[in-house]
This record gives structure tokens, C-alpha cells and sequence, in this order.
């Protein structure tokens, strides 16, 4: 029975065994057939869609191309002064894609968004619910380093806090984070720290890195530099490689203004048309104001100003000379005259307008004549107070006549009879002859964009008749622009030698190494030496004796020919008056040449409201360019000094006591009190107050030429940055640093 | 009598220690693999989001610890001992499940399928895959025990398939987890297959299941059904995943780029471009992607590979097992393997819908790795006393 039964239950077992064995080995081959259709599958999968799959996520990863903007190079004067430089920037963007990974995220970022950045929330939360997307929203455009650096900080700190708190805690709980969904676009944005300084000189750059007007414009493609990009492509083995191709940055040009003499310059127009706003008519002291110093004995331009200025980091800003109602109507419509308006205040009156030269050109008649031969130097001239020429009874500058005057009185009194017969004497052919040779009509090939042509302007042979030719020789009837007159100049005073004018006189890369120096260029000898040596006679003589003694800096001998152009219609109303002059009167180191186009006085005729400007300039200059005093100085003089120096003290305390004032001119009447009786001694303190922060504050002692401090007197450092004069710009972040002046400054 | 005799027959056996060396070894290489591109998929996201790239790896590795616990002590435990536990392993593993409804259940990741008991929290579904092993196993054994076919008449298939089903069904209804519930059927439906000799039923039940999902297919493909729920939205997305690329498709579709950009032989463990962002969460579910696309063709295949020479072993190891329930278990297990395998890579290659499985040994997943663990520890044990 028992055994029976072990029996049974034995087949059973065997049975059973031979039923499982049986059912594992169908279910085995079961599960082996789908690995084998699943890998099957895996190997058509990647067989049929390989390509196109790595397409996809290589599109979707958005690595085609980035662009890497390059840093535009800076515009430093010849210390070494940061003019212009290009600033790194950086726009919000936000991805609300990457945001969204975690719905989570969007409370805290949109948070810290409107914590750091000031941006609305509830507009965010508008655009992320609308737009859940969207992977490229810029929220704020140019945000600076330190602003960026806020919200990193907040985003560190909260995301520690926020981790810390995950990880005790369940999913349902968990914090959201800041995640990558916020990043940072790089850009550069045109930087310029000594806001109006040199603005028609340097010109202005908006973020498309295009240049405009003066040196931005002429040196756009130096300065630029071409852009990087980050890239990614398949290599051979169909594997993603990411390439980073560096931006090249622009060179950096180095110019041979100097943001002193600059600043001085601009001191005084601005004084000047500070002085006389709203004096007769309505408006500024004058329609223009135009000056420029130049190294007589290379073509380096020191410091070329005009006014009105404006701001190079806000070139639209029209509000210092408009009123807003006005500015909304001149941009009604087309507004063709808001742009027009705008393009008068940028284009650089030095270069780019030309009027009729005036009394300046007598200096070039007159070495014209003697270069020729046609004077000898000692003709007489009877002057009557006009003369008939052609049909046209021309007047002189003094109705009653100057009587009997030698070559050199001609000159010093400025007689348009003596100088319509030197003309005579010299010919028309002469004439227009030595136009060309002074380069007058042709330009003067200046590095800087918008120089004017003047060929239309001047007489040729065939067009200069005797009354032309009678008008010419004073300097009437034919246009110049103020740069055409400074070069000829120079080369009457300097020897002969004409230089080509030009700003930079040295491009650098972004390393500092000198890519290219800008060497001076003798285009042409225009007159002998000696006859350029008779002219620095006659001109000393006339700032010494003549018209010109209002120019003469105190202690200083100096030269320079005045000019009083009357505008057409020859209505005895309109006036430019200017001054040349160069100094020292034996051996010319600077030229200064300045124009006031209608100055706004009642009496515009006077060529002293330019020598006064010139004057001062030379005051401050002078000391500063180390040339030092020869003439003996009176008493007064040396009390005017004096006074300069203290009033270059006291008004840079005033400067630094209201520095933010806005209204022009609210220091006049001071001014006018204190230096009254002496222009060279007035209105140091007339400093516009609108400069703002960049500005350099800078002040000469007359006395040693060495920059003083303005609060003590003492010599004292700069408070704004010199680099050593090499052009590295590497670090313009780090350009704050404070350098004593002997390295910028003492050379 | 001869119950004693199997008795020392089992006691020789088991003093010889003849364990399935190979199959610890298939484990191990397993789970080191699987730490490996844990670590290599979670760490960008990891680091993005919670600043620690090691995150993931960290915790998968206490889990894996506690597994090792767990696994070292089936080993040792007399399996035999687990027939007793056959009834209080479905009612635990039925309450358990319905605790996940009390207070003490816990949603993650947008799913309530957590228990947390402070100390530990585990999802009761991973427990009820093991639940179901041990009462099949022991059930059936103990219906054969009765009678040659008691287990084929009608009221035998109820006592073996109706628990089963019944924690399918709580499993499906209280979490929304289709894909366990699917597994506890799977793996109730193996075992009983391996006991009975019928054949008949099985191809019928196969077919009927066919016949149903082509139904729905043909009706999801056919119908208007923007509007319904997000399981056939799914169904949807697998049958055009391009046309739903930004929503439910959106996953399976990126698993199909990094598989398709993997090539032969991938793009080198660490390079893949899927994980940085474009595939959410890829060391869960979407990890064998990752897998073909830093490793290639040549990786998943050593892959797929590793897991037959798992399952073969189990095989092998319920064919020598001994004693009924001991195979039967080691069946379960093997099956359980395999059916979460087979539908984890069908899934990342959207041969079928998106169900959310998880790949044995390499996903991420606390409680999987444990009972994972805890079910080789048991296949082990019956390794040892084979035949």
C-alpha cells in the first residue's frame, strides 16, 4: 500500500518535473524571442534613424553657432587717458523652458527677478503663463558687472538655503530652485568718462559698433575688432565637438590731445559763451566757437574744441539748449529738424564748416609776397581809409585811414588798403598760386571723419579778378576751414615745413604692443626759412604792438594776426572774429587758432573777444607745455598771476562746493566781480558746472606749469587715471586706480 | 519516511554550499554597472538642480547596502520557512497597499505611491510582487498536495489567481500604477503556467489579450479622443510620437534620439547629450536609452545579454530546484525579471506604450533594489540545495 502509493506519488513527481522542465524551456524560449525582437529592434532603430536622430539633438541643443561680440578698441590722449572705451554689459535672459523643468523654480526666480532686477512680477508671471516656451526673453538690457553679481550672490545663497531645506524633507515639500533659466548675454556698451570732453573729436559709437563723426567714424574699422564664435559641428567618428573660435578685440588708438590742454580750452569757450548767452539776442554767446592748439612742428593736434559741446554718452540729449516743448516739436512730423539740429551739434565746426578767413589771412598775403619777391619789406602804404578797385570803393578796417604805414605796421594795424596793394604787387596768379601751395582749397587730410572740401570755395586764376583779388589779399571772398588755416600757418612759422594735421600718433592691440606709430608727415616746404622767419617778426610785432596785444599772455612773447570777417550780406551785422598766434614768438612750439562765428554781443566787429580766449588758454598752457616765462612782468601782471593761481584755488573749492549745479552760468556774476578789470584773471571759477563726475580737474600754476591741487595749492595728484602713456587698456575696469601725476603729466 | 530522506538529502545539499556563483556574480556586475550610469545620468541634473551631482548615486547606494543586507540574510534563511507566510503575505501586502490611502502615504513625483513610516518608506507595490511570489508558490504546492488536478478545476484556478488579481486590482485602483499591476499578473499567470500541463488555456488567454489591445488600438487610432484620459493619450503618443513631441511623446521621443544617436559602439560612457536636461529624470525609467547612447548597439546588447544569462540561470535553477515551492519561488522571481526587462526596453523603444517600468538592478529606486535584492537572496538559497 505504501508502496503503491510512494509509487504514485513518484510518477507524479516525475510527471511533474517532466511538465515544469518542460513549461521553464517554453516560457525561456518565450522571453529569449522578445530580447531577440527587442534587440532587433534596437539595432533598426539605430540603423534607420542614427543620422537624423543626432541632427535633432544637436538642433535642440542650440550649439550652431553663438556669437562672442569683441571688445571695441579705446580712444586714450596722449597721456594715456581713457577718452572713449568699451564697457562689458550684460542682458537678462530668460528661458522659461529651462525654467519650467520644475514648476517649482518659477516662484523663487521669478522672485529673485524682481528682487535684483526691479522688474514687475506680476507682468513676469503674465509672460512665463503665455509663454511657457519660449526660451529667449532679454527682461534688461545692459546691466552692469556689479548689478549681475547681486543676483548671482542671491541665487547662491538662496540655493543653499533651498538645498538644505530638500534634503530633509519629501518631494511634495521640496524647495524650488534658481536654475539656468536665467543667464546672462554678453554685449559691449561705448563708454565715455569724461562725458562732453573732445566731443567733436572723438565722436560717438551706439552698441552696433558703428562709428560716428571724428575719430569713432575715421578709425571705425581700426578700432573694431571681428567677432568670435562658439560653434559645434560632428567630427568624423559622428561625435558632437564643441570649437570656440576667441573674438579679436579692436586695436586701441592712442591721440596727441591732451585732456589738459583740452579741458582748458573748453574751459574758455565755454566761459566765453557763458559770458555773453542771451547778451543781445536770444541764444548762446556765440553761433560757434571754434579752437584749436596744434603742435606747430609736427601737425599733433593738443586739443581741438568747439561749442556747443554735447555728451558722448547721451549724444541726443538736446535738453541743455532746448527746452522739451521745443525738442517734441522739432520731432514732429519727420523730424527732419530734430536730426538736422542733432548733426549741427555733432558735426565738428574745426573741420567740417568753412567761412571767410578774414584778417588771419593777411599772415599769408603777406608771405606770399615776400616768398615771391614782389615785397621786399620796405615798401610804405598810404592808407586813406578805402580804396577804389574795379568799380568797387572797398573800406578799410578804420574809416579815417591809418596814414602812412611800413610792411610791418600794415600787418600789426591789419590795413585792408595796405594789403589790397601787397595783392596788387603780387599778382593774381601769384596769389591763388600760393593758396594752393598753403593747401588752402584742398584738404588737409585730417584723421577725422567729416573734414569739408573748400575747392568751390576758393578763387582759381580765372576766377579772381582784381576786386576778388583786392578782397582775397585781406581775406574775404573765399571760404577755409579752421584746421586748412592752422596748417598753413604753421608752416609760415615754423620754417616752411608743412605737416599733414593729424590726432593719433599711435595704434596699439589689445595687449599694448604697438601695432603702428603715426609718424609726422612734411607734405611740402611752403615758404623759405627765412622768409617764414621775416613772418614771425611781423606777426610778434603785432601781438607785441598791434591789433594783437590783447592775446599776449602775461610774461610771454608771443605772435599772431587777428581776424574780424565780415559775413555776407555785407550788412555791417555779422562777424566772425578770430585770433592765430603761436608761441614762443623765437621758437614756435604751439599754434592756437581761435573763431567765434557771431559772437552774440551787440558790437560783433572785435577781435579781441578771441584774443581774450586765446589769451587765457596761453595763461594755462604755456606753464603747462613747461615753456617758461622771457618777458620781464610788470607789476600788475605779476599781481594778475597771482591772482590767477588764487582764483584757480578758490574756484576749484567752489567747483567742489557745488559741483552738482545745473544752471550754466550761475557763477558769472562772481566771475565778473572778481576779474572784472583783467579777463585773464576772471572767471577761473566759471568751470561749468555741467562737466558732471568724469570730468578731469585739473589746474595749471601759471607760475611753474605744474598741476596744483585746487584746494591747497600744492602740487598735487591727479583725481582721475593715467596709464603710464603705454595704451594698454587691458583692464579698463581697473582704470580708476589713482596714479601720481609726475608719470602722466611731467613730460 | 521519505520525508526525513529529503530532508538530509537537503541538509547534505545545502552543506555543500554550491550556490549559483555565477548568477551573484551576473548580480553584482549588475548593480555596479548600474550605480556606474546612475551617476553618469543624474549627475548634470543633479548638480543643476540640487548642487550635489552625487545626489542620486548616494542614496542609490544606501539602498543598495540595505539590499546586501537583505540578500546575505535570504540566503541564509531557510526558504522553506516562507510557506507559512503564504496567506499573511498577501493580506500584509493588501493592507499595506491600502495604507497607502491613511495619512501615512506619501505623493512623489506627482504619484501617491509611497508609504513613509519615518524611518523607512518603500512603495507597497515592490512588497506585493514579492507577496504574490511566496503565496503562488506555497498555494500551489500545497493545491498539489491535495490532489493531482484540484489545481485545474475551477474552484483551484480561483484560490490561485483570485489574490493575485485582487492586489492587481488595489495595486491599479489605489496608486494608478498600471505597470506593477500588470506585473503582478504577469507574474501570477508565469507560475501557474510552469504548474499546470495545460497549454489550451494560455494560447486563448493570450490571444483574448491580443484581440483587446488591437481593439483599442484600432479605436484610439480610429476615434476622435482628444479630451480623454492620460493613458490613452499615451497610447497616442506611442502610435505618433512625432505628432506629440511636445507633450505626452516628448520622453519617448527623446529616448529615441539618444538610443538612435548612440550608433555601434555610443558615444563614450559619460557623453551623452540626452541626459543634460532634454531627458527629465533619465536614471529612472528612460536609463537603457542613456545606456545605448553613451555604450551603443554594442552595449545594450551586452546588457540584454547579462539579463538572459540571469534569467537562464534562474531557469536552470527551478528546473534542479529540489522541492516544488523552492522552484516555484525561484519561477516567480525569474519571471518577475523578466517581464519588468522585456517591457522596460519595449518602452524606451516605444514598441509600447509608456508605462513607466523601471530596469532591474540599473534604474534608480530604493525600494525596487531592495526586494530585487531580497528576491535573488531567495533564488540563492534554492541554488543551494539543487540537485
Amino acid at each position: 500500500m505504501t508502496a503503491k502509493k510512494n509509487k504514485k506519488r513518484k510518477n507524479r513527481n516525475i510527471n511533474l518535473q517532466k511538465v515544469k522542465t518542460m513549461k521553464l524551456a517554453v516560457m525561456m524560449l518565450i522571453i529569449l524571442l522578445a530580447f531577440a525582437g527587442l534587440g532587433a529592434r534596437l539595432y533598426f532603430l539605430t540603423r534607420d534613424n542614427r543620422n537624423d536622430y543626432q541632427k535633432r539633438i544637436l538642433s535642440h541643443l542650440g550649439y550652431n553657432s553663438k556669437t562672442l561680440p569683441f571688445k571695441r578698441g579705446s580712444i586714450l590722449d596722449a597721456n594715456g587717458t581713457i577718452l572713449a572705451t568699451s564697457e562689458k554689459v550684460y542682458n537678462v535672459v530668460l528661458d522659461c523652458k529651462v525654467m519650467l523643468d520644475d514648476e517649482k523654480n518659477e516662484e523663487p526666480m521669478l522672485a529673485a527677478l524682481s528682487e535684483c532686477f526691479g522688474l514687475d512680477r506680476t507682468e513676469l508671471s503674465r509672460y512665463v503663463k503665455d509663454n511657457p516656451a519660449s526660451q529667449y526673453y532679454v527682461l534688461k538690457r545692459r546691466i552692469s558687472y556689479e548689478e549681475r553679481q547681486v543676483f548671482e550672490e542671491y541665487k547662491k545663497a538662496y540655493n543653499e538655503q533651498a538645498q538644505e531645506h530638500n534634503k530633509n524633507v519629501s518631494d511634495s515639500e521640496k524647495m524650488g530652485m534658481i536654475n539656468s533659466g536665467i543667464w546672462f548675454e554678453e554685449e559691449y556698451i561705448r563708454r565715455y568718462p569724461n562725458n562732453t570732453l573732445a566731443c567733436d573729436v572723438i565722436g560717438f559709437t551706439g552698441t552696433d559698433n558703428n562709428g560716428q563723426f571724428g575719430l569713432e567714424e575715421y578709425y571705425n574699422d581700426v578700432l573694431n575688432g571681428t567677432n568670435g564664435r562658439e560653434y559645434g559641428y560632428l567630427n568624423d567618428d559622428a561625435i558632437l565637438e564643441r570649437t570656440t573660435v576667441a573674438a579679436m578685440d579692436g586695436y586701441t588708438i592712442v591721440t596727441t590731445i591732451d585732456a589738459n590742454i583740452q579741458a582748458i580750452i573748453e574751459k574758455y569757450i565755454r566761459q566765453f559763451n557763458d559770458e555773453h548767452m542771451n547778451e543781445h539776442r536770444e541764444g548762446l554767446g556765440a553761433y560757434n566757437i571754434g579752437f584749436i592748439a596744434m603742435n606747430c612742428n609736427n601737425g599733433e593736434i593738443l586739443g581741438m574744441a568747439s561749442y556747443p559741446d554735447f555728451d558722448l554718452n547721451n549724444p541726443k540729449d538736446l535738453s541743455k539748449y532746448y527746452t522739451q516743448e521745443q525738442i517734441e516739436q522739432m520731432q514732429e512730423g519727420d523730424g527732419e529738424d530734430y536730426y538736422k539740429t542733432l548733426n549741427e551739434l555733432w558735426r565738428n565746426f574745426c573741420i567740417s564748416d568753412t567761412y571767410e578767413p578774414g584778417s588771419t589771412a593777411k599772415a599769408m598775403t603777406l608771405a606770399t609776397g615776400i616768398e615771391t619777391g614782389r615785397i621786399v619789406g620796405n615798401e610804405t602804404y598810404e592808407c586813406g581809409g578805402h580804396l577804389m578797385v574795379a568799380d568797387h570803393d572797398i573800406d578799410c578796417n578804420i574809416k579815417a585811414g591809418h596814414g602812412t604805414l611800413d610792411v610791418s605796421g600794415s600787418l600789426e594795424q591789419s590795413c585792408n588798403v595796405a594789403f589790397m596793394k601787397m595783392g596788387e604787387a603780387i599778382g593774381v596768379k601769384n596769389l591763388v598760386q600760393f593758396q594752393r601751395v598753403f593747401n588752402i582749397g584742398l584738404r588737409t587730410n585730417i584723421d577725422l571723419a567729416g573734414e569739408a572740401r573748400t575747392a568751390a570755395l576758393v578763387y582759381s586764376e580765372d576766377t579772381m579778378r582784381a576786386a576778388e583779388l583786392a578782397t582775397a589779399s585781406f581775406g574775404q571772398g573765399y571760404n577755409v576751414t579752421m584746421i586748412e588755416m592752422a596748417a598753413a600757418f604753421s608752416s609760415i612759422i615754423n620754417g616752411g615745413n608743412y605737416y599733414e594735421p593729424h590726432v593719433v600718433s599711435k595704434i596699439v592691440n589689445s595687449n599694448g604692443d604697438t601695432v603702428k606709430n603715426i609718424e609726422p608727415r612734411v607734405l611740402k616746404q611752403t615758404i623759405s626759412s627765412s622768409t617764414s622767419e621775416q613772418m614771425r617778426q611781423y606777426l610778434y610785432a603785432t601781438v607785441a604792438e598791434g591789433t594783437g596785444r590783447t592775446a599776449r599772455p602775461a610774461g610771454y612773447a608771443i605772435g599772431g594776426k587777428t581776424g574780424t570777417a565780415e559775413m555776407v550780406p555785407r550788412d555791417k551785422t555779422n562777424y566772425v572774429v578770430s585770433f592765430i598766434g603761436f608761441a614762443p614768438a623765437d621758437d614756435p612750439q604751439i599754434v592756437v587758432y581761435c573763431v567765434i562765428d557771431r559772437p552774440n554781443v551787440a558790437d560783433q566787429p572785435h577781435a579781441s573777444y578771441a584774443t581774450a580766449i586765446v589769451k587765457s588758454v596761453l595763461t594755462e598752457v604755456l606753464p603747462y607745455l613747461h615753456i617758461s616765462r622771457t618777458e620781464e612782468m610788470t607789476i600788475t601782471e605779476q599781481e594778475e598771476a597771482d591772482n590767477l593761481l588764487e582764483n584757480i584755488v578758490a574756484g576749484g573749492n567752489k567747483e567742489a562746493g557745488d559741483g552738482d549745479g545745473n544752471e550754466e552760468g550761475d557763477n558769472s556774476d562772481t566771475g565778473e566781480n572778481e576779474g572784472g578789470a583783467d579777463e585773464s584773471g576772471d572767471g577761473q571759477d566759471h568751470e561749468n558746472p555741467d562737466d558732471g563726475a568724469g570730468k578731469p580737474s585739473y589746474v595749471v600754476d601759471p607760475n611753474t606749469g605744474e598741476l596744483v591741487n585746487p584746494d591747497t595749492g600744492e602740487p598735487a595728484e591727479l583725481n582721475y587715471s593715467y596709464e603710464g602713456g603705454n595704451g594698454d587698456d587691458a583692464t579698463p575696469n581697473e582704470g580708476d586706480a589713482q596714479a601720481p601725476v609726475e608719470e602722466g603729466a611731467a613730460q | 519516511m521519505a520525508k526525513t530522506r529529503a530532508k538530509r538529502q537537503v541538509q547534505i545539499r545545502s552543506s555543500r554550499h554550491n550556490m549559483d556563483y555565477i548568477l551573484l556574480t551576473v548580480v553584482l556586475f549588475l548593480i555596479a554597472f548600474g550605480l556606474l550610469m546612475i551617476y553618469s545620468t543624474s549627475s548634470y541634473e543633479a548638480g543643476d538642480k540640487i548642487g550635489d551631482s552625487a545626489f542620486y548615486l548616494k542614496k542609490q547606494l544606501q539602498s543598495t547596502i540595505i539590499g546586501f543586507f537583505a540578500l546575505a540574510v535570504m540566503i541564509k534563511f531557510p526558504y522553506k520557512y516562507l510557506q507559512k507566510f503564504d496567506l499573511m503575505a498577501i493580506v500584509v501586502s493588501a493592507i499595506l497597499l491600502c495604507l497607502v490611502m491613511t495619512p501615512l502615504g506619501v505623493t512623489r513625483n506627482g504619484a501617491r505611491r509611497w508609504l513613509d513610516f519615518k524611518v523607512i518608506s518603500f512603495q507597497p507595490a515592490e512588497v506585493a510582487k514579492i507577496g504574490v511570489i511566496v503565496y503562488l508558490a506555497s498555494i500551489i504546492q500545497k493545491l498539489e498536495g491535495l490532489g493531482r488536478n484540484v489545481i485545474r478545476t475551477p474552484k483551484g484556478i480561483a484560490i490561485v489567481m483570485i489574490p493575485p488579481t485582487i492586489i492587481a486590482a488595489l495595486i491599479y485602483g489605489i496608486t494608478r500604477n498600471m505597470s506593477s499591476a500588470i506585473i503582478v499578473m504577469g507574474i501570477a499567470v508565469a507560475m501557474l503556467f510552469v504548474a499546470v500541463p495545460d497549454y489550451k488555456w494560455f494560447i486563448a488567454m493570450g490571444a483574448g489579450v491580443l484581440a483587446i489591445v488591437a481593439a483599442v488600438v484600432a479605436y484610439v487610432s480610429s476615434a476622435d479622443t482628444t479630451g480623454s484620459g492620460f493613458r490613452l493619450a499615451r497610447v497616442r503618443a506611442w502610435l505618433e510620437p512625432e505628432a506629440y513631441s511636445t507633450d505626452e511623446a516628448f520622453q519617448t521621443l527623446q529616448a529615441l534620439y539618444a538610443i538612435g544617436s548612440g550608433g555601434i559602439w555610443g558615444k563614450g560612457l559619460g557623453q551623452s547629450m540626452q541626459k543634460r536636461g532634454f531627458l527629465p529624470e533619465a536614471q529612472n525609467d528612460m536609463i537603457f536609452s542613456i545606456i545605448c547612447e553613451e555604450l551603443g548597439l554594442f552595449g545594450a546588447m551586452a546588457i540584454i545579454l547579462l539579463f538572459v544569462i540571469l534569467i537562464w540561470s534562474c531557469m536552470v535553477i527551478a528546473n534542479k530546484a529540489v522541492d516544488r515551492f523552492g522552484s516555484l519561488l525561484v519561477v516567480g522571481v525569474m519571471s518577475h525579471y523578466a517581464i519588468q526587462v522585456i517591457l522596460n526596453i519595449a518602452v524606451v523603444t516605444n514598441t509600447i506604450p509608456n508605462t513607466g517600468i523601471t530596469l532591474p538592478f540599473i534604474s534608480y529606486g530604493g525600494t525596487a533594489t531592495l526586494f530585487l535584492l531580497t528576491e535573488i537572496g531567495i533564488v540563492l538559497n534554492v541554488s543551494k540545495s539543487c540537485k
